[in-house]
């Protein structure tokens, strides 16, 4: 896995910029950061080994500098959606092999985006507000899960559940819900305190596990059901903080039939989001307010998602919810980088929108360094970053390919999830065999993958 | 402060000291100086060995804050100084250790003020060995190690910034690593071009590769007595090219090396370095016309004593302590310019003095128009406030720590002009002075104090003042030590 970085251009040191330098950084890639502020290019360059550079990511004389004719990718997530594509547009002036991707956020843009793409040249236009809201419906729709991420367009999903101290899995062992219950998924991880386990058959499972599976929607439904679990979507939620990602939320949840309610300050952005969603209910107030919470009736609504702008007022609002509802809670958190105090505050489901952006971003990347032989789909990274969960699209014969699986020499800390088969999913076993045109999945807890054959040994 | 990361990246320092000791072996093994090689053999095993212990794992914790970055830079120099004298008192060239020291730490810090009355008698072994510390000391020995030693982690600059000269490091690449390797591609290729002139030019191989190392490290250790007097005009003037081009912002020959030419030249400390050079040169050879009575040679040796002294070497291929007194000044004053940043030169930097003359001019401006809101620039882009203040803070802390040093220099009674330069010329990495630490004569008459007061100045020159202050400032390691005894107690 030694081969040489790609050389990226990133514009905008935010939290997105800087999350994505790291990240992209740390898996062997050249960074060089544009951004106007001397001070936030200094911040980065103090704990990241990348190039900064003061200046202006849309003038010409600055891209130069960077040395944009040598340059394999082009990121532009500064603040302002116009100067992302502005940015976009002119490196792809400058060099027409260069991949472009643009953060562009305003839902004023939403239904333009294919067009901006294909008129425009970018080769990928990225919402993490858009992924933020989507991720939260998601875990609207099944209320059980902590985090839910999906592949192969949808057909498969990655869900991780907390199991109830008392619950009917309590000691049994992996094998045990294999033979009792379903067979048609895979374990990939559990959670236990600080410790992270890959469990194999003879795993034992205890209460207040946090567990990690991949199957269909129906087999995860019918798991959860069999194991005790209410798998009902939510009917209302409660929505703090108008912002865009609320907006994309409300969108999604009225479509779906879910009863929207919208808590926003500023009386100008109520306004907008009435006319915007007009089945949705829009109040206007301090959401910091506990009694109005309660005459908005926090106390009864099934689910409650703070999306304000301030992380320790989402944090707030999520550990008032708990404590004075039963409702299913989702916190958004932007900047703050205290992941084990969060983790220890037990807020349930958070939401990263700037991991979000960046697993996408590198999934992105990783395929475009792969050789042809396969690509990397989808990435995910799990069990707090010790893990990585990546969705091959197998384009070539190679050396997998063709094989059973149980002839196949492979590396210890991969397992193979599943085989989406013309469509269709499936859970592998040792005879099952690996073929062109097929989407493989699989979890490793060895960094950098960036195509198929990186399993083997 | 992560004292382990110290530890680690010292004992690295370690081996690679201990491996370039395989050079002088090599000499001493040619020229059958078997007792002297068995000494360097020994020094160089245990240095190893010691290296390998003590950095035997990568700490769990590999980062470098800034302070961690100064005090390790500080620590590693010293230990490199202590280690690398030990062959030189072994060998008994140089029995006393203060002397030792004193020599060797002008070595490292490219300095070349010596405390040998007679360096003709010195073995090969050691001869080279000497000249070669000048070549380590030139980049920097920490950046050689990010160039070689594969570290991960962000916060690696820290080291490269402690140890860098000038106000502010850039990198030529996204990654350190890369950067570092650059960096000491273009020394290494600039070394062996000058070894290769050299020896066409007619100079032995041996001089050549002692003259070439303590050129590119803009070191000044002669292996005459009379350091370059009795070469020949050609090689003389080889050296003075190599010194001007070794004193070079190394951005520059990247910049070159990548087909930007022209961004290259426009580099304004680089195009200001070059302006007081023929300035200068043009001065002093009217100046010392009548001394030689023919342009040829007035302007061969004026122009070597400026870039000798200009880039911080201190070679000499003439007695300029009989030159005329406006030649003395210049060149005193040529003293506190120094090279550029970026390159293997010392000094307070030509971009310092750039920086500092601008907002010099601002500041006139200010009194003129009260309310005019200008910023400082430099190639272009502007310099921002807290670079503009760091540079004064630099000259400030210069000062005093010039001013004590002088203070305590001139306890020994000597007379100013050579207390003067003494201290001048080691804070600046000079070597040769003017009076009795002039181009003929050393340092070996001052006393142990002196010496040792010269030694830091030497060690706070090359690292830019400030690694040295930190690491010998208690209050770095206060609130950590005091937390670590504390957790021991309890």
């Amino acid at each position: 896995m030694n081969r040489s970085g790609l050389t990226i251009i990133i514009v905008g040191a935010g939290k997105v910029g800087c999350t994505l330098a790291v990240r992209l950084t740390d898996e062997g890639h050249n960074i060089i950061m544009i951004d106007k502020s001397e001070d936030r290019l200094n911040d980065l360059q103090k704990n990241t080994d990348c190039m900064i550079l003061h200046g202006s990511g849309s003038s010409h004389e600055t891209l130069e500098e960077a040395g944009i004719a040598d340059t394999d990718l082009f990121i532009a997530v500064t603040d302002s959606d116009e100067l992302n594509l502005l940015c976009c547009t002119i490196a792809k002036q400058f060099n027409s092999n260069i991949a472009t991707i643009a953060r562009v956020r305003d839902p004023d843009y939403g239904n333009e985006i294919p067009y901006l793409r294909s008129r425009l040249a970018i080769d990928m236009i990225i919402n993490p507000e858009f992924e933020a809201a989507a991720c939260a419906a998601r875990l609207l729709f099944l209320p059980a899960a902590i985090s839910i991420n999906t592949f192969a367009h949808g057909s498969a999903e990655l869900v991780r559940i907390r199991l109830p101290e008392d619950n009917m899995l309590d000691g049994k062992d992996i094998a045990y819900i294999g033979k009792n219950i379903t067979n048609n998924m895979v374990f990939v991880g559990v959670e236990r305190g600080e410790e992270v386990f890959i469990p194999n058959g003879s795993f034992v499972l205890k209460g207040g596990d946090v567990i990690s599976f991949v199957s269909s929607r129906k087999v995860c439904l019918g798991f959860l059901k069999a194991i005790g679990y209410n798998t009902k979507s939510v009917r209302d939620t409660l929505i703090i903080g108008g912002g865009k990602s609320a907006f994309y939320l409300a969108d999604q949840l009225i479509k779906s039939g879910i009863s929207v309610k919208i808590i926003e300050k500023d009386p100008k952005r109520c306004e907008y989001l009435s006319t915007m969603l007009p089945k949705a209910t829009i109040l206007n107030g301090d959401g910091i307010d506990s009694n109005f919470l309660e005459e908005a009736g926090i106390e009864d609504t099934d689910s409650f998602v703070a999306l304000t702008g301030i992380d320790e007022e989402n944090i707030m609002l999520t550990l008032h919810a708990r404590n004075v509802s039963n409702a299913k809670v989702v916190t958004k958190i932007n900047r703050i980088t205290f992941t084990q105090v969060i983790n220890s505050l037990n807020l349930g489901s958070v939401i990263y929108p700037k991991y979000i952006t960046a697993e996408t971003i590198i999934s992105y990347v990783r395929a475009r360094q792969a050789s042809i032989g396969s690509n990397v789909e989808v990435m995910y990274l799990l069990l707090d970053g010790n893990a990585e969960a990546i969705e091959f699209k197998v384009k070539e014969e190679s050396s997998v390919t063709g094989v059973p699986l149980k002839d196949l020499n492979i590396k210890n800390n991969v397992i193979i999830s599943f085989i989406s088969h013309n469509g269709k999913l499936i859970i592998p076993t040792g005879n099952d065999v690996i073929s062109v045109g097929d989407n493989v999945m699989i979890v490793t807890t060895q960094k950098g993958f960036t195509e198929l054959q990186d399993i083997m040994r | 402060m992560n004292y382990k990361m110290h530890l680690f990246v010292t004992g690295k320092v370690m081996i690679i000291l201990g491996s370039l000791m395989a050079i002088p072996i090599v000499t001493g093994l040619f020229y059958q100086e078997a007792d002297k090689v068995f000494i360097y053999i020994v020094t160089a095993l245990v240095t190893i060995l010691l290296g390998i212990l003590m950095s035997i794992k990568l700490p769990v914790n590999s980062k470098i804050f800034l302070k961690d970055g100064c005090v390790i830079t500080a620590l590693s120099w010293v230990v490199m100084s202590v280690v690398g004298c030990i062959p030189f008192m072994l060998t008994g060239e140089i029995p006393n250790f203060t002397n030792a020291l004193f020599e060797t730490v002008s070595g490292f810090t490219t300095t070349g003020a010596s405390i040998l009355t007679e360096v003709e008698s010195m073995s090969h072994t050691s001869l080279i060995w000497r000249s070669l510390t000048h070549w380590i000391g030139g980049m920097g020995v920490l950046v050689f190690l990010l160039a070689v030693v594969p570290m991960t982690g962000g916060t690696n600059m820290n080291l490269m910034k402690a140890e860098s000269p000038g106000p502010s490091v850039g990198k030529l690449v996204p990654k350190v690593r890369a950067t570092a390797k650059a960096l000491y591609l273009i020394y290494l290729a600039l070394t062996v071009i000058e070894i290769i002139v050299l020896i066409c030019c007619g100079m032995p191989v041996f001089d050549s590769f002692c003259s070439a190392f303590g050129t590119a490290g803009t070191g000044g250790f002669g292996i005459k007595n009379d350091s370059f007097m009795s070469y020949s005009s050609l090689i003389q003037w080889v050296v003075t090219f190599f010194m001007i081009l070794f004193g070079v912002n190394f951005n520059f020959y990247y910049l070159i090396v990548t087909k930007q030419i022209v961004k290259g030249f426009k580099m304004e400390e680089v195009r200001a370095y070059i302006l007081i050079i023929l300035g200068s040169v043009a001065v002093i050879t009217v100046n010392i016309f009548s001394l030689y009575g023919n342009v040829k040679d007035a302007l061969k040796h004026s122009a070597f004593q400026v870039a000798t002294v200009i880039t911080t070497t201190g070679f000499s291929s003439a007695d300029f302590d009989t030159w005329p007194t406006l030649t003395k000044c210049i060149l005193v004053m040529l003293m506190f310019v120094g090279a550029c940043a970026g390159s293997t030169g010392g000094g307070i930097k030509v971009s310092r003095l750039i920086i500092k003359l601008k907002s010099f001019a601002k500041e006139i401006d200010s009194y003129i128009h009260p309310n005019n809101i200008k910023t400082i620039k430099m190639d272009g882009k502007p310099v921002d406030d807290g670079m503009v203040r760091s540079v004064s803070a630099y000259y400030f802390v210069f000062l005093v720590i010039f001013t004590v040093s002088l203070l305590i220099v001139s306890i020994e009674g000597h007379d100013l002009v050579t207390s003067f330069t003494a201290v001048a010329a080691t804070i600046n990495n000079i070597g040769p002075g003017l009076a009795l630490v002039g181009p003929t004569a050393n340092y070996s008459f001052m006393t142990g104090l002196s010496k040792w007061v010269l030694i830091f100045d030497m060690l706070a020159g090359r690292l830019e003042l400030f690694p040295m202050l930190i690491f010998l400032y208690p209050g770095t390691y206060k609130k950590s030590l005091r937390s670590k005894i504390s957790k021991l107690v309890r």
